[in-house]
């Protein structure tokens, strides 16, 4: 801009501080104001500057160039300003550029912290997990060992069962050995038994049927004899009478004789007559022992049927025990078989001397079996256990197998963690090579242009230092990378041994579970016998409360019906006696039909007194066998009387006496009325002891218990220590 | 009862505790009574109680007999003596078991020992309670039929060093052989935890 009028300020500046510019000179100066301080952007003429030196005819002479040469500067400085301006968007540009390089910086540095802080968080997390696994493991490890020692005496009771179990069967082998042996010999004597039977059957029958025949032959010959001696009998009958005929002849011959003795008249006829006689007395003589002969044959077939009958009876009882015979034979041969049988297993028996011995083996042997039997149980039950812990080991292990799942879940995710990291580096790695280049760029343009920018140096320094330390976080970072690559791996390694001890774990664990389970039925019964109400006489004992509701109840209630039928019965009597009296004659016919009710009724009205009777008499059983319970428990006989007062009330009274009473009149009286008792005064609680215990328990402390129960152990007392 | 508790409703002492589980039996004892038929209906008046209209008989000889045993009870609860209350029903003909409705106790000793209190509402215990009555008036629906006259008898089962009560003989347990069970509910004054459950005789039709 061209200025006609210098400012005021122009005018006297020269006058005051700097001569007028020369005319000839070239382009004027002025010297207040410094143009710039970049001398190397000023063109000058060289020297010229001394000759500026101005009055006020040259002033007017030299204005038109000094206005121009003015105008020239003002050129150059704005030129210069707006290179300065450019100079300085372009500073700006490069600040910003460096405040967004820091930003990022710093932003990167928060990214780094807050990835520090993560893997940090991370590895606490890793390394609590890694003491829980630790903490663990050494559990399982100790319930390992602990399963392996129970497991080791499990296996040895199992292989001592087993090696029972093993004894047992060689026994039960042995006694079945035996026992086919003896099936064997009992077979064989059975068939040789059945054989001798058999044969035995054969003879019986051929001797019955030889005595059957022997029988019949007898019987032909009885019958035989019975026939001849019927003939006999005849013979003899014809012989008594032939003989009783010759008796008579011979008593005639003789009365004969006798005379022809007398006679003697033909002697020698006679004598043939008595030859002849004698011969006929001999030939009836040798008749007359025919005859006796036949009288004793007969009483031989008599004897010989006597013998028959001998000989059925025989034969009969003969077959009767052939028949038990028989019987008994299988049973003989049964008894038989046991006793060899018995011989052989006491034989057999090791350690049997004798039969009495047999019955001690066995209860040995029964023990041994039930023993083992406990054994095997027991090794079973064990065995179930095991498995049971197994099988929670197994689930131990299935957990830890997800934990380890997770754990890579989390290592995956700590991978991509680091990739990002990685990532994130490499990134700023290019950022800070692209800084750097634009710092190199920078310092290029420095070196060319303003070497002068001390703050912007200042500030590359610092950005650079930054990037150093940058540089050196990225180094941090890079080995913490790697560390936890390893602790990683090492992670990673640990995970898998746990997942193998977790298996064995697992299988534990089912087998705990198995365990529990059985516990659990092992529970339920023992519940269920519970709840059935079993007890241990140990440490329970039963009580029941005595109930006499029922008996009370049935006495009453019979005492009660028979009490309405009574009074029904007497009404009933009355009425018919009522009845009697009014209808008089007339109801005479209808008399006898009453009076055979009432015959009746009366015999009911027996039955049923009878019957109160009876209750009567029970119920009084009764009581006395609660009064005697009373007077063993309590001490005192009790004896109760209803008794009168003067104004005719009635009152109860109760007079006891202690079983240690050592007089007659040692007597308690009491008075019972609508609820309260009283005691009365008499001679002996009138005593001065007794009276003081009166005064105390019964009119101070209001209790007769007390009072009876304190004499009666001061009579004891008095009774066993005197 | 109301006396022995403490101002604070919560608060459970052991004196407290046997009182209701005491009070409980003599209900209980009551409503079996009338609901198996063992005494006549009409002996029975209702008045309320547990939030259920309960059943007390009015015969003067069972009324002292259940009062006499609640007061023996629950002189055992304080001591911690009674480990079950069985009440037996038995033919009155042949004698033979027909159900046992049984009471286990388990006392919590340290309350008995050293006579601390506990802490559980009122209202919870009498909630408890009443599931067990409702549950009592239920079983007659499956619960065989008793259609021949019939007693009962009331045992407990208490340790060994109790001294025999002068109404208290000694006695078998009166086991069914071969018993149908249906477990009850419990309730629990965390001083007296009481289990239910009744068995009775395996009735013949259900196995034909």
């Amino acid at each position: 801009m061209i200025v006609r009028t210098p400012p005021v300020k122009k005018r006297r500046g020269p006058e005051i501080e700097s001569p007028p510019p020369s005319a000839a000179a070239g382009p004027l100066v002025i010297y207040e104001d410094h143009p710039s301080p970049s001398p190397h952007l000023q063109p000058t003429d060289d020297g010229s500057s001394h000759h500026m030196l101005c009055t006020y005819q040259c002033r007017q002479m030299v204005k038109s160039e000094f206005l121009d040469a003015l105008s020239n500067a003002e050129k150059q400085v704005q030129d210069y300003q707006s290179r300065l301006e450019a100079l300085n968007d372009n500073f700006r540009k490069v600040e910003s550029e460096r405040k967004k390089f820091r930003d990022q910086f710093l932003y990167t540095e928060q990214e780094l912290s807050a990835a520090k802080g993560r893997e940090k968080a991370l590895q606490e997390q890793q390394l609590k997990e890694v003491h829980d696994f630790q903490e663990r493991f050494s559990k399982q490890i100790r319930s390992y060992t602990e399963l392996e020692v129970k497991l080791q005496t499990e296996i040895n009771l199992r292989t001592k069962a087993e090696t029972s179990a093993a004894s047992a069967e060689k026994k039960a082998s042995v006694l079945e050995g035996k026992l086919s042996h003896l099936s064997e010999s009992i077979e064989r004597e059975k068939r040789h038994l059945n054989n001798e039977i058999a044969h035995i059957k054969r003879e019986s029958k051929l001797s019955v049927a030889r005595i059957t025949a022997d029988l019949e032959r007898m019987e032909c010959r009885a019958h035989n004899a019975e026939k001849e001696s019927q003939l006999l009998k005849g013979q003899l009958d014809d012989l008594k009478k032939q003989l009783s005929e010759c008796l008579q002849q011979k008593s005639e011959a003789e009365t004969k004789l006798t005379r022809f003795t007398f006679q003697e008249v033909n002697h020698t006829d006679n004598d043939i007559l008595v030859k002849h006689l004698q011969e006929e007395l001999r030939n009836f003589e040798a008749e007359v022992r025919a005859a006796r002969k036949l009288k004793s044959s007969h009483e031989d077939v008599n004897l010989l049927k006597e013998k028959l009958l001998e000989e059925k009876g025989r034969r009969e009882r003969a077959e009767s025990e052939l028949s038990k015979l028989q019987e008994f034979h299988p049973s003989m041969k049964k008894l038989e078989d046991e006793l060899t049988s018995w011989k052989l297993m006491t034989k057999d028996i090791p350690g049997v001397s004798c039969c009495d011995d047999i019955p001690v083996k066995f209860g040995a042997l029964q023990k041994e079996v039930i023993d083992s039997t406990k054994r095997e149980g027991e090794a079973t039950a064990r065995l179930k256990q095991l498995e049971v812990a197994l099988d929670a080991a197994l689930i131990g292990k299935q957990n830890a197998e997800t934990e380890a799942e997770l754990m890579r879940e989390k290592l995956e995710v700590t991978k991509s963690e680091v990739n990002r990291i990685e990532l994130m580096l490499s990134r700023v790695t290019e950022e800070r090579d692209k800084l750097r280049n634009d710092i190199n760029e920078f310092k290029r343009a420095k070196s060319d242009g303003a070497g002068d920018e001390a703050t912007s140096q200042s500030l590359l320094k610092e950005l650079e230092s930054s990037l150093a330390k940058k540089e050196g976080y990225i180094k941090e970072l890079d080995s913490a990378l790697f560390e936890q690559k390893q602790v990683n791996s090492c992670q990673r390694e640990e995970i898998k041994s746990l997942n193998d001890r977790l298996k064995t774990e697992a299988r534990k664990v089912k087998s705990l579970e198995r365990e529990g389970d059985q516990l659990r039925s092992e529970i339920s019964l023992l519940e269920s016998k519970l709840g059935h109400g079993d007890f241990s006489a140990a440490n329970t004992k039963v009580l029941r409360m005595v109930n006499t509701l029922t008996v009370d109840n049935e006495a009453k209630q019979t005492i009660e019906a028979l009490r309405t039928e009574l009074q029904k019965t007497k009404e009933k009597l009355q009425a018919v006696e009522e009845l009697k009296s009014q209808s008089g004659e007339a109801g005479k016919l209808v008399d006898s039909d009453i009076s055979g009710k009432i015959v009746q009724l009366k015999e009911q009205i027996a039955t049923l007194e009878k019957r109160e009777e009876r209750y009567k008499t029970v119920f009084a059983d009764r009581i006395s066998v609660f009064r005697r319970a009373c007077c063993e428990l309590f001490g005192y006989k009790i004896v109760m009387d209803e008794h009168q007062r003067p104004n005719g009330i009635p009152v109860t009274r109760f007079t006891l006496q202690s079983i240690y009473a050592q007089s007659d009149n040692e007597k308690l009286e009491f008075e019972y009325e609508s609820g309260t008792t009283n005691i009365l005064a008499n001679d002996y609680t009138s005593q001065r002891e007794i009276s003081q215990q009166v005064e105390i328990f019964i009119r101070k402390m209001n209790s007769i218990p007390a009072f009876t129960a304190n004499l009666t152990v001061e009579s004891f007392n008095r009774r066993t220590l005197s | 009862m109301a006396s022995s508790r403490t101002a604070t409703k919560d608060i459970i002492t052991l004196r407290g505790s046997a009182a209701i589980v005491s009070e409980f039996f003599g209900y209980s004892a009551n409503s079996i009574l009338y609901n198996r038929g063992v005494y006549p209906e009409e002996s029975f008046v209702k008045v309320k109680k547990y939030g259920l209209p309960m059943l007390l008989t009015q015969d003067e000889g069972l009324k002292s007999f259940i009062a006499n045993l609640t007061s023996q009870l629950s002189e055992w609860l304080e001591s911690g003596k009674l480990q079950r209350i069985v009440l037996v029903i038995m033919s009155k003909a042949t004698n033979e078991v027909l159900e046992r409705w049984n009471f286990s106790i388990e006392t919590d000793s340290e309350v008995v020992e050293k006579g601390v209190s506990r802490e559980k509402s009122d209202k919870e215990i009498m909630r408890e309670i009443q599931a067990i009555m409702r549950q009592i008036a239920s079983s007659i629906t499956y619960l065989p039929c008793l259609d021949e006259p019939c007693v009962f008898d009331v045992l407990a089962y208490t340790d060994k060093d109790v001294q025999v009560p002068f109404t208290w003989v000694e006695s078998d347990p009166k086991l069914i052989d071969n018993p149908q069970m249906v477990k009850l509910h419990s309730f629990d004054t965390k001083i007296h935890k009481v289990n239910t459950l009744v068995s009775y005789k395996n009735d013949e039709w259900d196995e034909e």
